[in-house]
């Protein structure tokens, strides 16, 4: 049993890891976006891109790369304003699929969490197979689900579900227990019922896990949904890039996974935003007023 | 003021607390017994880890002693719980840092379920008290450790409990600070007519807030003397320069430490460490 138990704690750790590494501070562009402060943080990554695409299309133009292999700068905003009416119709299921994923994916997530926290039994039982969900190739699986919901959405939304679930599973139940002992103890001399201590204490003391997994799940979802358009689609992202590499028109393929990496780049500042807007007393600062 | 011992106040008697780890029994409690009237003030001193701590818990039923029975205003620390008798103040001055001061200080009238209005209305009233008036909507995070505490000292005062029950409540401040603080929690005491049982090691801080000091020595913990301090409870900071506080003083440093002059028994071995 106590093995069980290291496996699991291993399983935490490794998790958290990814979390830990994915949890970046926010884009320039958002600072931008949320502050108007900090101009230099988006002009310095801005000049860098400008350089890079300059580079780009003068490498492109020198007939040294082909235009199948690379296509230009120029050649993809080209595809952009000739395909835009279909690359944003493409975008909008995508995105559907994608956040329905990622809500329902989240959803199922901390609600399992909070059932672990509270059912030891759930958790000796349920925590297992979640795992070995998880180790499931879920991609490869993808046309099994199609034979099962058929060509539209659902499966593509619960191949989304399936990898968003367990980073917030992982979090959200490592959140809950980081209640203080302090507090716990304080709530228990007040007699706050268990539901008053989920409320009042450990939902909250699980804010910023509950975030660092929103935020691997941000682009992870994204990936997942085109991923799983791949397969079998008739629309989306993943349908496009699919259809335009069989047509070899690279430069509209590229366009398809600008606008999915803009969308999803957008989802993951909306996070952030909502974390700082969610969880102020993170982010103030830690200055002490004195007596 | 004082009423019957155990009807009404804190009773401890013959409290004993045994832990058990495997084959080892230590015996942290032996035969301690206090009775402290309602609308008494209270100290408990000693060395750390002669167990004042532990009795403090065994009346906010934290923890159940193992022989002897704790009664808070009459009924069990469970009761007392229950019907939200007694506040707790400990000395990290707990604090949710997602909630600002005010929300903290609601925090116990929330549990217990007063509304909204009423909630602030009282925790307003607790801020000014402490003399917060002015920081509710920072977080704790931006509150110094002597400020923090003035609020855990306000939230335990929202209920209005009969009996406050304080564990080294200033002893991670300064001196200055603490004996600021010593002498507003003088101010509120008077004001709320709550029986106050402190755990402090100070003996300062016990001669001040108290009309009765326990001498708790450890392995096993019990309590080794009681002194009466008789400066009623009109007092002021120049109780400090009264002779009687020195004697006080001198006295409780005795039962603390041994007579002058005679061998202070350091490192003795535990005999508490029995095989079972």
């Amino acid at each position: 049993m106590a093995f069980e138990s290291g496996i699991l704690e291993q399983g935490l750790g490794a998790a958290d890891e990814a979390a830990l590494h994915r949890n970046e501070p926010p884009p320039g562009w958002l600072l931008e976006a949320i502050g108007a402060h900090r101009v230099r943080a988006v002009l310095a990554p801005l000049a860098v891109l400008v350089v890079v695409l300059v580079g780009w299309q003068s490498l492109c133009e020198s007939g040294a790369v082909s235009p199948l292999i690379l296509p230009s700068p120029l050649a993809i905003a080209e595809a952009f304003i000739k395909d835009g009416p279909n690359l944003l119709a493409a975008a909008t299921v995508t995105t559907i699929e994608a956040l329905t994923g990622f809500v329902l994916g989240n959803i199922l997530g901390f609600v399992l969490a909070v059932a672990f926290l509270y059912s030891e039994l759930s958790r000796r039982t349920v925590y297992p197979l979640a795992m070995a969900a998880q180790a499931v190739p879920i991609v490869a699986v993808t046309p099994a689900l199609i034979l099962w919901f058929g060509n539209g959405m659902a499966p593509k939304i619960f191949v989304t579900m399936f990898l968003v679930f367990f980073p917030m599973l992982v979090n959200a139940l490592r959140g809950l227990r980081n209640a203080d002992t302090e507090v716990m103890e304080l709530l228990y001399t007040l007699s706050a019922t268990p539901l008053q201590q989920l409320r009042m204490v450990r939902m909250p003391a699980s804010v910023p896990f509950v975030f660092n997994a929103l935020k691997i799940s941000a682009c992870a979802c994204f990936v997942a949904a085109i991923v799983a358009e791949w397969v079998a689609a008739d629309r989306g992202i993943g349908y496009l890039i699919v259809l335009y590499g069989s047509q070899y028109r690279m430069p509209q393929v590229w366009a398809a996974v600008l606008i999915g990496t803009a969308i999803s780049m957008a989802v993951y500042g909306l996070v952030v935003f909502a974390e700082a807007r969610v969880a102020p007393w993170l982010n103030r600062r830690k200055r002490p007023i004195s007596d | 003021m004082a009423s019957q011992p155990g009807e009404s106040g804190l009773s401890i008697r013959d409290v004993g607390m045994v832990y058990r780890r495997g084959e080892q029994v230590t015996t942290a409690l032996v035969g301690c017994s206090l009775e402290i009237p309602e609308g008494n003030w209270a100290s408990l001193i000693g060395a750390s880890g002669c167990g004042k701590s532990t009795l403090l818990r065994i009346l906010a039923d934290i923890v159940r002693p193992t022989s002897g029975t704790a009664l808070v205003g009459g009924v069990t620390p469970a009761e007392a719980r229950a019907a939200r008798t007694f506040a707790l103040v400990s000395q990290q001055s707990t604090m949710l840092p997602w909630r600002k001061i005010l929300a903290n200080v609601e925090l116990g009238l929330e549990v217990a379920g007063v509304d909204k209005v009423e909630r602030k209305r009282r925790a307003e009233e607790a801020i000014e008290l402490v003399g917060l008036k002015g920081f509710e909507q920072a977080f704790p995070s931006e509150l110094s450790g002597g400020m923090r505490q003035r609020a855990a000292i306000a939230r335990a005062l929202t209920l209005k409990p009969r009996f406050l029950l304080m564990d080294e409540p200033f002893g991670a401040l300064d001196e200055i600070t603490r004996e600021k603080l010593n002498f507003e929690l003088l101010r509120i005491l008077k004001e709320t007519s709550a029986t106050l049982l402190l755990v402090t090691h100070s003996i300062s801080e016990a001669i001040i807030l108290s009309d009765t000091v326990a001498v708790m020595s450890p392995r096993p913990g019990r309590i080794s003397h009681v002194v009466d301090i008789g400066f009623g409870h009109e007092r002021t900071g120049a109780m400090r320069d009264d002779p009687q506080f020195g004697a006080y003083e001198s006295e409780l440093r005795h039962a603390l430490h041994g007579p002058a002059g005679a061998p202070r028994p350091m490192a003795t071995p535990s005999p508490s460490h029995a095989l079972a």
